[in-house]
């Protein structure tokens, strides 16, 4: 009963596909449906309303789309007449106002609001509050005018109403550059392609990972080996020191290195006494910026360097270091020999891990340089992230922050899969021996 | 009875029962104050809302009502942590009810539908809105409708120090006089540059301090746009402009200024907290900021003779196509789409006790910020302050602002981004400025004008 | 093994390439008890003073709040990876089930890939939800962005299990959940226990999804209070406060690395078990 078995293995799963689906696959969807729109801070994630301002009919006035109907449009007037009056009526203007209005503005016309509602203020049976007074002036507006209508059906159907005479193709166009959502484009792609910037960012992006990747292989691989070779006591020491940045929260290591590197910090008193040039390592030259980075991250992947490639080690038989040693090797002719091949795999492990989680990490680059000096140490997540969500002058491009995401989505599956055939991913797989 | 009309009396008693619970009961009303680049010196923007539901409360009380307003104020340091809040609170329908941000966001934040035009809401002809500054309400203003209420004002300007001017040689009759100098295009940004290279050089400044712009992304950098004759819009169509001649020149300007070594090629992006230490304790030749980082200074810095130590003046011209500037950054209230009617009616009825120049000085002298009203020159806590009087009479009138347009983010965005790779010399200045158009090209296409 | 060659010239390379961690972490703990003149690193002075933010609310604002907030973050974050990973692991190590192969190559994938890159796609999903801004949400994002380690490394202690415990169970006629709850869980109590600790320490330390999904509620964990601390622009900055704030942040991690710490190794390295 293959089926029953199934069930069993989808409800043991179910919880974790609820989760996986929910935070994992679902987030990838939408940013792969972004990626192809013009989101942003003024679209609005969710959609948008059909709203006529002034500055859009001015540039479809520009761009030479009937004249008359675009000048009927800009004109807003209040009007006073049997129609509005009973309108004001029915949307609940106090009675004795309305009496009021009809008795001493009838007929009358405004082409400002400001000027009507001046009329109004004037008047004995006025509102108290000038809330309710706006509310009853916009019962005699004739205009489109900077309202917002939640569908193209209604703004269509109040723009023919308002312009009769308007043709029918005038008013969708009218009423189609009047949408403020997001629209689909594939200009985000043809942008990235386009621009010099994009290339630098790739540029740093491959150095900060390569740097970073070598740094963590070979400071990894020089602890395992050296805490390999002492008692017992300095190595678990060493490898408990090398485990705290791993460990230690990023908002306080990320600190700490500031401590250590700005100004008045560790390394600037030191220098200064020692006469050499001081300043903010982290932020004041190129090159420090870089060191700090690298540092910062490869500290971090050092430590898992370490533990994995110990772990390795601890896997070589004992007898054969001994044996060699009898034989006269030198410790690096050991290390070359022995242990070096042995950490093949691990080394490779690490190296792929590490260059998918380089490759999308961002967290410690914007809470040390922020990628300055300049956008000297900007990489490809950090600059996905400050378009999308992080943007000093408050437009948020989500649209373009999520085309660059996506790429880093696809890279990192690309890669993935590569590794996947290189570990020989189905070894992994051993065939359920209960089927029932 | 059917079943319809069994709801429809059970509605009608419901409706009557909560007529008369509200009648009898104590109204309560919870307001939401979000502010973005708020430290301490500039608490009273939550807390002139505070003030002014205190005052709206007993108004309530003497008219027999039992009203309780609780405001539940939240501030942000930072402006690019507030504005990401803002934008996903509004898009989940969490956002507050009033927001104090800076008046370039009304462009982007009223098309998104996120803002409620607060003239829908207050009366501008009656006190204490009608003696509002008109400047700073069209600046208020997109699209031909008012969205928010200016909080504050502030000019951005140059700073010397009197000491190290004195080392390089002027007297004192001097530096009186340069203000005056600046002001007319006599002593333009390159003076400058020349008289911080000698403080450095007279060994009275360290390389590198003689001049100190602001070390990170502000308004304050589209000053030298303007110092180069650049300007943000079209009169004619409206439209935004971007001037590649001006933006070369400004680029050009602090490229100049990394080669005389006056400034670090790889300043921005420093800390604050340097600028702060260097500009308050006499370390720097001459820099920029603005009016209210004299209260900071003060309150954290340990300045105490501001006008002994330091001499102000507009931004100088760069060259004679540009002129003296400096922007006015004001900020506004607004009135967010959350929340009811009623509660929006309230918020702006909150807004419009706490523009009363008594409170709103409260924040312009605790903050070194100006004036928004022409009433706050008779408040004698106002006009007693030297500072604040100084730079309303001799920096305001000159001041601009930012285009409220909702692609001006963009542009910015663009060119800082080009200021920082010219300046940190990653790519030439024509080639920043190339790619500044390219990107704005690409963005914006027709809607912006590049000349 | 170590009998013809010295130890010391490595101890010494060791010692200077981990200088900047030493010296890091010994002022991390030396500043938090002693003031230093200006200008200078060497202290010169003892102080409990820095750690009046413990009992004064005052320095930094409650502290007490947003730790207790920590550790229900904390512990939510991992009863939910423990359950959900346990299960998922055993079904992927020994459930026969469509896709299986597929499954657990789309988990292996993830694992690489955190879900930092995709966050405007996460708010959006927590905002249809309704559950943006609020600590149940930012719990469950974390979780989720822990759970493809943590299925792979319950897998991988499932595979060590033998099969003949299962069989029995099942002879017996007990069913697999029953097998599973009374037979195999048990066994993989060891693995349980390091995910757990795993889990903790990650969860304890998260700093970018409450800050990003939750900006404005009216909780703060530690991560968040910390940062504010540490703004330059506040009133309270000092960083001899800082540290000590930082400090007591991170005991409860130091203490659990300390004690648990060769449980801990073996997942470090974790996601090697193939």
């Amino acid at each position: 009963m293959p089926a029953r078995s199934y069930l069993t293995g989808l409800a043991f799963l179910s919880p974790a596909l609820f989760v996986l689906i929910g935070f994992f696959f679902l987030p990838v969807v939408l940013t792969a449906v972004f990626a192809f729109t013009n989101m942003s801070t003024s679209t609005g994630i969710s959609g948008g309303s059909y709203v006529i301002t002034g500055n859009l009919l001015g540039s479809l006035k520009a761009q030479g789309v009937a004249p008359t109907v675009v000048d009927a449009l800009s004109q807003a007037s209040f009007v006073v007449d049997e129609q509005s009056i009973a309108k004001a009526q029915a949307a609940g203007t106090d009675a004795q106002f309305l009496a009021e209005i009809e008795q001493q503005l009838s007929g009358k016309a405004f082409s400002e609001e400001r000027a009507f509602e001046r009329e109004l203020k004037s008047l004995r049976y006025r509102p108290r509050s000038i809330r309710d007074l706006k509310l009853a002036v916009d019962q005699f507006e004739l205009s489109v005018l900077n309202t917002r209508f939640a569908s193209a059906a209604e703004a269509r159907e109040a723009v023919s109403e308002l312009v009769p005479s308007a043709p029918a193709d005038v008013v969708d166009e009218i009423v189609d550059a009047s949408y403020t959502g997001w629209r689909w484009t594939t200009s985000n792609f043809t942008r990235l392609v386009s621009s010099s910037d994009t290339w630098r960012l790739v540029g740093n992006t491959i150095f900060y990972v390569a740097v970073t990747l070598s740094f963590t292989v070979f400071v990894g691989l020089f602890l395992a080996v050296t805490t390999f070779y002492l008692p017992a006591g300095a190595a678990s020491a060493f490898s408990m020191l090398w485990l705290l940045p791993r460990i230690t929260p990023v908002v306080l290591y990320t600190v700490m290195w500031k401590w250590f590197t700005w100004e008045g910090g560790f390394v600037y008193t030191a220098a200064q006494a020692l006469g050499l040039p001081a300043f903010n390592y982290m932020k004041g030259s190129v090159p420090t910026a870089w060191t700090i980075v690298i540092m910062v991250n490869g500290f971090i992947g050092a430590a898992f360097a370490m533990i994995l490639f110990s772990g390795a080690l601890k896997a070589i038989p004992v007898q054969q270091l001994w044996a060699s040693e009898a034989d006269g090797a030198s410790r690096w002719q050991q290390i070359r020999f022995i242990i070096l091949p042995h950490l093949r795999w691990p080394i490779l492990f690490v190296v792929s891990y590490q260059t998918l989680s380089l490759l999308s990490s961002y967290q410690e680059i914007w809470l040390t340089t922020n990628g300055g000096p300049g956008r000297t140490t900007t990489v490809w997540a950090l600059e996905s992230f400050n378009t999308a969500l992080n943007s000093y002058t408050g437009n948020l491009q989500y649209g373009l922050g999520a085309a660059m995401a996506l790429i880093l989505v696809i890279v990192g599956v690309a890669l993935s899969i590569l590794y996947l055939r290189l570990f020989r991913f189905d070894e992994l797989l051993s065939r359920p021996k209960i089927e029932f | 009875m059917t079943v319809s009309s069994l709801i429809k009396s059970a509605a009608l008693a419901a409706t009557l029962l909560a007529s008369t619970a509200v009648l009898a009961s104590a109204k309560d009303v919870t307001i939401s104050v979000w502010a973005g680049g708020t430290g301490p010196t500039n608490d009273y923007r939550v807390e002139a809302i505070k003030m002014a539901a205190e005052i709206l409360e007993r108004e309530a009380k003497i008219r027999g009502e039992d009203l309780n307003i609780t405001v539940e104020g939240q501030t942000w340091t930072t402006w690019d942590d507030f504005k990401q809040a803002v934008t996903l609170a509004a898009e989940s329908n969490t956002a507050p009810n009033i927001i104090v941000s800076g008046h370039e966001d009304i462009g982007t934040w009223s098309q998104s539908g996120l803002l409620r035009p607060i003239e829908d809401y207050v009366d501008f002809d009656a006190w204490p809105l009608n003696q509002l500054y008109p400047n700073l309400i069209d600046v208020s203003s997109f699209d031909g409708r008012i969205w928010g209420i200016p909080q504050d004002a502030e000019a951005r300007p140059f700073f010397f120090s009197r000491s190290h001017l004195k080392a390089i040689g002027y007297s004192d009759a001097d530096i009186d006089a340069l203000p005056a100098k600046v002001e007319s295009g006599e002593y333009t940004l390159y003076s400058l540059l020349d008289d911080a290279k000698k403080m450095q050089d007279a060994k009275v400044v360290e390389p590198g301090k003689g001049f100190m712009p602001r070390p990170s992304n502000g308004t304050d950098y589209w000053q030298f746009y303007l110092s180069f004759g650049g300007e943000f819009t079209d009169a004619e169509s409206g439209k935004l402009i971007l001037d590649k001649q001006a933006l070369t020149e400004m680029y050009q300007f602090f490229v100049d200024a990394v080669e005389k070594g006056v400034v670090p090629a790889t300043y921005l992006g420093m800390t604050w907290d340097s600028w702060h230490d260097a500009v308050a304790h006499d370390k720097a030749g001459i820099w920029h900021g603005g009016t209210w980082h004299k209260a900071e200074w003060e309150a954290k810095w340990g300045l105490n003779d501001f006008f002994g130590q330091i001499q102000y003046s507009l931004i100088p011209a760069g060259n004679e196509k540009g002129r003296a500037n400096t922007i006015t950054h004001p900020l506004v209230y607004l009135l967010s789409t959350a929340g009811t009617d009623e509660d929006a009616t309230l918020a702006a009825e909150l807004i419009t006790i706490a523009s009363e120049p008594r409170i709103n000085t409260l924040h312009a002298v605790k903050s070194g910020h100006l004036a928004v009203g022409s009433a706050q020159a008779d408040i004698p806590l106002y006009a007693n302050d030297r500072w604040t009087t100084a730079a309303t009479e001799q920096l305001l009138p000159h001041a601009t602002a930012l285009p409220n347009d909702p692609d001006f983010g963009v542009i910015w965005k663009a060119m800082y981004r080009g200021l920082e790779s010219a300046w940190t010399k990653t790519s030439s200045v024509a080639d920043a400025v190339n790619s500044v158009e390219s990107e704005i090209n690409a963005s914006l296409g027709n809607k912006v004008v590049i000349r | 093994m170590t009998r013809n060659f010295a130890n010391w010239p490595i101890v010494l390379v060791l010692l200077i390439i981990s200088t900047p961690i030493i010296i890091m972490y010994a002022f991390l703990v030396i500043d938090t008890v002693t003031t230093s003149p200006p200008g200078s690193a060497i202290p010169n002075g003892f102080t409990l003073s820095h750690w009046r933010f413990l009992i004064d609310p005052t320095a930094t604002g409650d502290v007490w709040r947003p730790t207790l907030t920590t550790i229900l973050f904390t512990a939510s974050i991992v009863v939910i990876v423990l359950g959900i990973s346990s299960t998922a692991g055993y079904a992927l190590s020994r459930l026969n089930m469509p896709f299986r192969r597929y499954f657990l190559a789309v988990v292996l994938v993830m694992h690489a890939f955190p879900l930092v890159t995709l966050i405007i796609g996460v708010f959006l999903v927590l905002q249809f939800v309704g559950l943006y801004n609020t600590l149940t949400g930012v719990v469950l994002v974390k979780a989720g962005l822990m759970l493809p380690f943590g299925i792979w490394i319950m897998k991988g202690f499932y595979d060590t299990v033998p099969w003949e415990i299962e069989m029995a169970g099942v002879q017996d006629g007990a069913s697999r959940f029953t097998v599973w709850r009374k037979l195999i869980l048990p066994q993989v109590k060891p693995g349980l226990f390091a995910l757990a600790l795993f889990a903790a320490i990650d969860a304890w330390g998260e700093y970018m999804l409450p800050r990003i999904l939750a900006p404005s509620a009216d909780f703060e964990v530690l991560s968040i209070y910390l940062n504010t601390v540490s703004d330059p622009d506040s009133t309270t900055y000092n960083f001899n406060l800082f540290k000590s704030v930082g400090l007591f942040y991170t005991l409860p991690i130091l203490a659990l690395y300390a004690i648990f710490r060769d449980r801990l190794m073996n997942i470090f390295g974790g996601g090697t078990k193939g």
